[in-house]
């Protein structure tokens, strides 16, 4: 007599893990993407910095090039890519 | 000077004794001359000697040339002068006629040989009159010999300018003869223009006479013919008789103007005229038939009526009025009367709209031949047809305080479930083969054409191939992509069909992902893993509101839950996944006294079932519902209501008492049970086995953020009007309220049409913000301000 789960879809959503809710640099929101792509997702992924910074990776790599010193817009420290994640 | 040079030369020749004079010369010419004018046989000899005299008198006679001139004057007049007596012997028309034509042609080829012998006689003449340093006048071409000239002007002013009237009227008789229906020689006709056409020695102008004198008598000829006689064939044979009359009869004259006229523009001319007296005297007259022939369908002779409008300057223009009056008036009424129907089901209502469009179309066709006058009629009168709000209205619903809207037509979002049942798995995209299913794609796109509003079919296009993907209930996945390319060809905006396109991508990777997370638990789960699958999405393409729904899963689900999080923690670094547990559904096995069935159901059903599994056969109330599932009120009552009333379905899953009318009518302490009687019923009997969909048409969002949705809408038309007049300005930097007003038309029209009071409002949001101004001179114009 009892219901039996034969089969199930299971539907989600993905968001990025961001510490804030904008881009530093191009404010634009996180769940957005920067001002050059159209679709936010995998196309315009995040980076995080060892200072733990978060930026879309195709502004902070714009703002890397325009620099000498490769830092942090945000806290002026050596800007290194993060290997481990939250 | 040259002649006495050339005298001093000639001196040495044998003649040098005798002095050649004209008085000596003369009787030998003259005979060959009248021998010539009479067209009677001169020798080659005579023919010669002709030539000689000539030239040896012009050589030692100064005055030769002008008496020689003189002569031959006499002598044509002579001629012509008898000629004209044979003429005028005959009274009767046709006879005078024959008798002239054949003296002209006779005289006219003439006109060709006889000047000939005397090309020393003009030059002399030519030297002593023009003194010109040229010696050799161009003049020298037969057409233009002084000699013709004198035998046509002769001719002119003896004979033709005493009879011409004479000539003239008894051609038109012919003509006129001809209209009546007898017959007689055409070629009296063509001889009697020949000689008008011919005549002119008037270099510059050829046809002066001609045209002054024949081609005027005879279009007034027609004129007056005609004048008469439609007006004698329209009170007689009514309007429709006279347009085939009218018809025929413009045939006829243009056949007959080919052969009795000589150019084209004079041809031109007299069709001017005719089609003057013939149709535009009577256009009114016309024209008032045509609203009652479109009506009754009557395209044989619309078309009649058309061809002879489309003569006359402005003629179609009331047929055009006509053409659009009824489209949008048979069209509309259609509407009306199928309305019951058509609301209910939109495959019938796109069929309707498709049936009238090629109904409209093949009057366009037959009846007008398809001119683009009439089709862009055609496009304008059905376009209103689409967007017509009588029978459905679509109320975007606003914020108090915010724009209010005009109700739309529900056009577009029938037309997206009309495209749905194509793409989807259902009867109709079963019944049809792939082309028919193209074909009618294609349909689809034919009326979106005509569409105003776009963007509400997008959005609802949107909505069912979310439906679709995440159902995996797509007929034919490559029609599914085609759809796509002919959005984009069809003018879609390019973003738009970009974020479907992406869906499509996205549905790919997400199934790599799914078989990678099965591999793996079932590693650790066994083959328990082979009935769970996932889809994570990206947010950018599919997201629609943030809302997250609260439901307990059913324990074996719930379980698993964290392993897909962590799961995918390892394959993306840095995201998250948020559950739409609204959009997930599942199959289920049940079993009671009749049999054992599979269900497809929504998660949220599945919770509320589940609540079963620990006391079958009890009655559960509302409240406990509540409490089980942790569904919002609004997803239990509308969870619930889908499972005891679900439509087509003849014995229900749950039962429940009291009876209510609508799911917001139950209160907490209605009871529920599950069916034990349950059963899928196919052909009107009871299967013992069976599969059956529960799921109806899949929620892509809540209650609370589908009012949010139709907002979007508004709120969405408001940020693209803004984007537009923005973009327009960049550009521009100066435009005037007019201009702006079009251009930001044609930047929008694929995707909807702003309302006037919309893109003022939006001009003065954003003069209040300072992105743009009214110039100080002049209000009607804007300036950007960067």
């Amino acid at each position: 007599m009892k219901f039996k789960i034969k089969s199930w879809n299971s539907v989600a959503i993905w968001k990025w893990l961001a510490n804030d809710d904008k881009c530093g640099i191009c404010r634009a929101p996180f769940d957005g993407c920067c001002s050059d792509c159209k679709i936010p997702g995998d196309d315009c992924p995040l980076v995080w910095g060892v200072c733990s910074h978060c930026f879309h990776m195709h502004c902070i790599m714009k703002w890397l090039a325009a620099q000498q010193n490769q830092i942090c817009p945000m806290c002026r420290q050596d800007w290194a890519l993060k290997s481990d994640l939250p | 000077m040259a002649t006495t040079q050339i005298t001093s030369s000639i001196t040495k020749t044998p003649a040098e004794k005798n002095q050649i004079v004209f008085e000596e010369q003369w009787p030998k010419m003259q005979p060959t001359i009248v021998k010539l004018l009479r067209q009677e046989a001169v020798n080659r000899s005579e023919w010669h000697d002709l030539f000689y005299s000539v030239h040896q008198v012009c050589l030692w006679d100064e005055k030769a040339a002008s008496k020689i001139y003189k002569a031959l004057q006499e002598n044509i007049t002579e001629f012509i002068g008898q000629a004209q007596l044979r003429v005028l012997a005959h009274a009767e028309d046709q006879a005078l006629l024959k008798a002239y034509i054949t003296e002209w042609r006779k005289f006219f080829e003439q006109c060709g040989y006889l000047p000939k012998p005397f090309i020393q006689v003009e030059l002399s003449l030519n030297n002593h009159t023009t003194s010109s340093s040229s010696t050799m006048p161009k003049k020298h071409k037969n057409d233009d010999s002084d000699v013709r000239k004198l035998m046509l002007d002769s001719w002119n002013n003896q004979i033709f300018s005493n009879i011409k009237q004479r000539l003239q009227s008894s051609a038109m008789k012919l003509v006129r003869a001809e209209r009546n229906g007898e017959a007689f020689d055409s070629q009296l006709v063509i001889g009697v223009r020949e000689s008008y056409v011919n005549l002119c020695s008037d270099p510059d102008d050829k046809l002066k006479i001609y045209r002054e004198n024949f081609e005027k008598a005879y279009i007034e000829a027609t004129e007056s013919f005609y004048r008469l006689k439609s007006l004698e064939e329209l009170n007689q044979n009514g309007v429709q008789n006279y347009m085939k009359y009218a018809h025929t009869k413009l045939k006829e004259e243009e056949v007959r103007a080919k052969k009795y006229l000589e150019t084209t523009i004079s041809i031109q001319a007299l069709m001017d005229s005719t089609v003057n007296v013939l149709v535009t005297l009577y256009k009114d007259q016309i024209l008032c038939e045509a609203p009652g022939m479109i009506k009754r369908n009557e395209t044989d002779k619309l078309q009649l009526m058309y061809k002879l409008m489309d003569r006359v300057p402005d003629g179609i223009q009331s047929l055009l009025s006509d053409l659009e009056d009824h489209i949008i008036n048979a069209g509309l009424e259609d509407m009306k009367i199928n309305a019951l129907t058509i609301t209910q089901d939109s495959e019938k209502y796109i069929e309707r709209l498709l049936e009238l469009f090629r109904r409209f179309s093949l009057l366009v066709k037959t009846a007008f031949l398809d001119d683009p006058r009439f089709l862009t009629s055609r496009d304008k009168a059905y376009k209103i047809i689409v967007n017509d709000t009588c029978i459905f209205k679509l109320e975007l619903p606003v914020k108090p305080g915010v724009i209010k809207t005009t109700p739309e037509s529900r056009c577009p979002e029938l037309l997206a479930n009309y495209c749905d049942l194509l793409l989807r798995k259902t009867p109709l995209s079963k019944r049809l083969t792939s082309d028919e299913i193209e074909a009618r794609l294609k349909d689809v796109l034919l009326v979106l054409k005509y569409v105003q509003n776009k963007d509400v079919f997008m959005r609802y296009h949107k909505a069912h191939l979310t439906r679709r993907l995440i159902l995996d209930a797509s007929a034919d996945s490559e029609k599914e992509e085609n759809m796509v390319e002919w959005l984009r060809e069809v003018g879609m905006p390019a973003d738009y069909v970009n974020k479907l396109g992406r869906m499509f991508q996205d549905v790919k990777v997400s199934e790599d992902l799914n078989l990678q997370f099965k591999e793996q638990y079932r590693l650790t789960k066994g083959a328990v893993a082979d009935s769970i699958n996932i889809k994570i999405l990206n947010a950018g393409a599919w997201a629609r509101g943030s809302e997250r729904i609260n439901v307990s899963l059913p324990l074996e689900l719930e379980d698993y839950i964290p392993e897909v999080e962590e799961f995918y923690r390892r394959k993306h670094n840095g995201r998250k996944l948020q559950w739409y547990h609204h959009m997930a559904n599942g199959t289920i096995t049940f079993s009671n006294s009749v049999g054992k069935f599979d269900l497809d159901v929504t998660t949220f059903q599945m919770a509320v079932l589940f609540a079963w599994n620990h006391r079958p056969n009890e009655k559960i109330s509302y409240e406990n519902l509540k409490l089980a599932s942790e569904l919002p009120d609004p997803e239990l009552r509308k969870t619930l209501w889908s499972l005891v009333a679900f439509p087509k379905v003849k014995r229900q899953l749950l039962l429940y008492t009291p009876e209510v009318q609508s799911p917001k009518d139950f209160q907490e302490d209605t009871h529920f049970w599950v069916n034990q009687e349950f059963t899928v019923i196919k052909n009107n009997k009871v299967q013992r086995r069976g599969k059956i969909s529960l799921i109806g048409r899949l929620q892509l969002s809540t209650e609370r953020s589908r009012e949010e949705d139709n907002e979007g809408i508004v709120q969405l038309r408001i940020l693209r009007v803004q984007e537009a007049i923005i973009k327009i300005l960049k550009m521009r930097k100066r435009i005037s309220n007019l201009q702006l007003h079009n251009e930001l038309i044609d930047i929008l029209k694929n995707m909807f049409l702003p309302s006037k009071k919309m893109i003022k409002e939006q001009i003065e949001w954003l003069m209040e913000n300072k992105y743009m101004r009214r110039d100080d001179k002049d209000i009607n114009i804007f300036v950007y301000m960067a």
